[in-house]
Formats: structure tokens, sequence, C-alpha cells
């Protein structure tokens, strides 16, 4: 069962990482990162790592992707 | 398309690429001499450190190897965080008054009301207990960062004083490394142990000796650059 789940994340950090490198809008690009970021907490978390599982759902899926809002708000949607 | 491509050229200054690939050849020397440095047996150092662990009385061998065995990594890394929110002040830093033209919807003022207490103490939580579970000042901090976050978004005059900052993370900074010099003077290390850390208190909130109080330290510190990061950035969001 863990292992289908293990396989299923791999998965879909897979296909949401892919997705997140090739959207037109950089603010979809951020959002599917955030989804990056909450996938690898699932996965560091099975792999009995709590502490950077915290640290990611922390840093890596909260503030830094809000961090990369407000600056694409700063910069204004260009490519 | 081509008026942008010159735009790009003038943004790139010479200098700093160049500086870029200085510091990279710089980390490549480095990680060629750890690289032929490198025990035999790698997977034996982690071994021999969780071995250790238990002398130190701490229930979260990850905070013992973070706070305690690489203490002087965590001080550079708080100096790193620092020099950071230094930068973005610098150049973020405006001290025009925040002035959002739209008001925030009503329903995130009323629902921020009551989140930011539970974000608040979650994150006290998560710094306090980060000796016995998962989490610590990293995490803590940060997570207070997003409640002052979700505060300056939701209420428009919202400010931390910049004096409260300040007094913060000055009083932060300085005792971590009054505690390190502690250490020095009573025990002969750099952030020795010098508070009592019985193995037979371990998983205790009162146990671990230093390690605990210098998690809380490192939680207020970077929850005070966090905040100070965020709130630049918004304000200056704001400005243009």
């Amino acid at each position: 069962m863990t292992g289908f789940i293990i396989l299923g994340t791999f998965m879909g950090l897979i296909i949401v990482s892919f997705a997140a490198i090739t959207q037109k809008k950089l603010a979809d690009s951020i959002i599917l990162f955030m989804g990056v970021g909450l996938g690898s907490v699932v996965l560091f978390f099975i792999f009995k790592a709590p502490d950077v599982a915290l640290t990611e759902a922390v840093i890596g899926a909260g503030i830094s992707s809000l961090i990369f809002l407000m600056a694409l708000k700063h910069l204004g949607e260009e490519k | 398309m081509s008026r942008r491509k010159i735009n790009i050229k003038r943004e790139l200054p010479t200098t700093t690429l160049s500086g870029f690939a200085l510091s990279g050849l710089l980390v490549l020397t480095i990680l060629n001499i750890l690289l032929h440095n490198m025990p035999t047996k790698i997977q034996t150092a982690g071994d021999a450190l969780l071995k250790l662990n238990a002398t130190e009385g701490v229930a979260n061998a990850v905070t013992t190897v973070i706070v305690f065995f690489r203490g002087l990594d965590t001080l550079g890394e708080i100096a790193v965080l620092f020099i950071a929110s230094l930068g973005i002040g610098l150049m973020l830093h405006s001290n025009s008054k925040c002035n959002i033209k739209a008001e925030s919807n009503f329903m995130l003022q009323t629902a921020s009301k009551i989140l930011f207490p539970v974000i608040l103490l979650f994150g006290i939580y998560v710094m306090i207990y980060g000796h016995l579970s998962p989490g610590g000042g990293f995490q803590g901090g940060v997570i207070i960062a997003s409640g002052v976050l979700l505060l300056l978004i939701s209420h428009k005059a919202f400010e931390v004083p910049h004096s409260v900052i300040v007094a913060l993370e000055t009083f932060a900074g300085v005792s971590y490394v009054l505690i390190g010099l502690i250490g020095l003077l009573v025990l002969d290390v750099f952030l020795g142990n010098f508070l009592p850390h019985d193995i037979s208190q371990m998983g205790l909130l009162l146990s671990g000796g230093i390690i605990p109080l210098i998690y809380i330290i490192v939680g207020i510190k970077v929850g005070s650059e966090m905040s100070m990061i965020v709130q630049n950035l918004i304000k200056r969001d704001h400005d243009v």
C-alpha cells in the first residue's frame, strides 16, 4: 500500500513539475510549484523525515511561493 | 521582441556574471577537495552522531545535530538569513506608508482575526517543542512570519514596528553568541552544553540543557527576519 502511495506521488510530482515548467502564465507556474512542494512533503513524511517535511511545508510550499507571487506582482506579468 | 532582447543584455552586467563564474569556480574547487578527502565508510558518520545523541538527553536526534553538533553552522545560517533580510531591506525599503487602493474583503479581515492567534500559537509550539517533536526554530519562525503576512494582506493599516524587529533581532543574535561564549568559558568548547542535561530527563520539556534555549532564540531571529522581508515586499508592492 505504501509502495503504491510512493509510486503515485512520484508520478504526480513528475507530471506537476512538467506542467509547472510548461505553463504560459507565470502565476500558474508558481501555483503548480506549490503543488510540487506539497507532493514532496508527502514523500519526505513517508520516508521518515518529518523534520524535513515540516520545513518543506512551511518554507518550500508556503512562504517561498508567496514571496514569488509578491515578486511577480511587483514585476508585472511579463515573460 | 528585439527591443526586449536589448533590455536583457543591458540588465545583465558582465561584472555580476564574472562574479557568479568566480564563485562557481570556488565552489567547485571546494567540492573537489571535499570529495577527495571523503571518508571511505560514509554511512557510519551518521551512526556515530546518533550514538552520541543520547549523551545530550534530547529526544529529537535531528535537533541535536542541527543545534549542538553543528551549532556553528546554524549560527552561520542565521547570519546568511540576516544578510538576505538586510539586502531586501536596502533594495526595497521605502518610508511611505501603506496605501492600498482596494480594501481587502471583510471575510479575510474577520478570518485573519481568528486565525492569527492560532497561527502564532502553533508557531510558538513548534519552536518550543523543537527538541521533542519534529520542527524547531526555523520552522516556527517562518510559521509566525506567515501569520504576520496574513495580517499584512488583510489589514492595510497594520505594520510591524521597526523598533520591535530591531530589538528582537538584536536580542536573539547577541544571546546566541553569548550562550556560545559562556560555553567556551565553562567547558572550553564554543556552544558547549553547560546547563544540566541528564539522560534520565529525556522527553521532558526542560531537558537537553541549552539546546531548547538556542532553538527558541533561532525561532525569534528567523521570525523577525522573515517578517521584515515579507513586510518590505508588501510595502514595496503597494508603492508601485
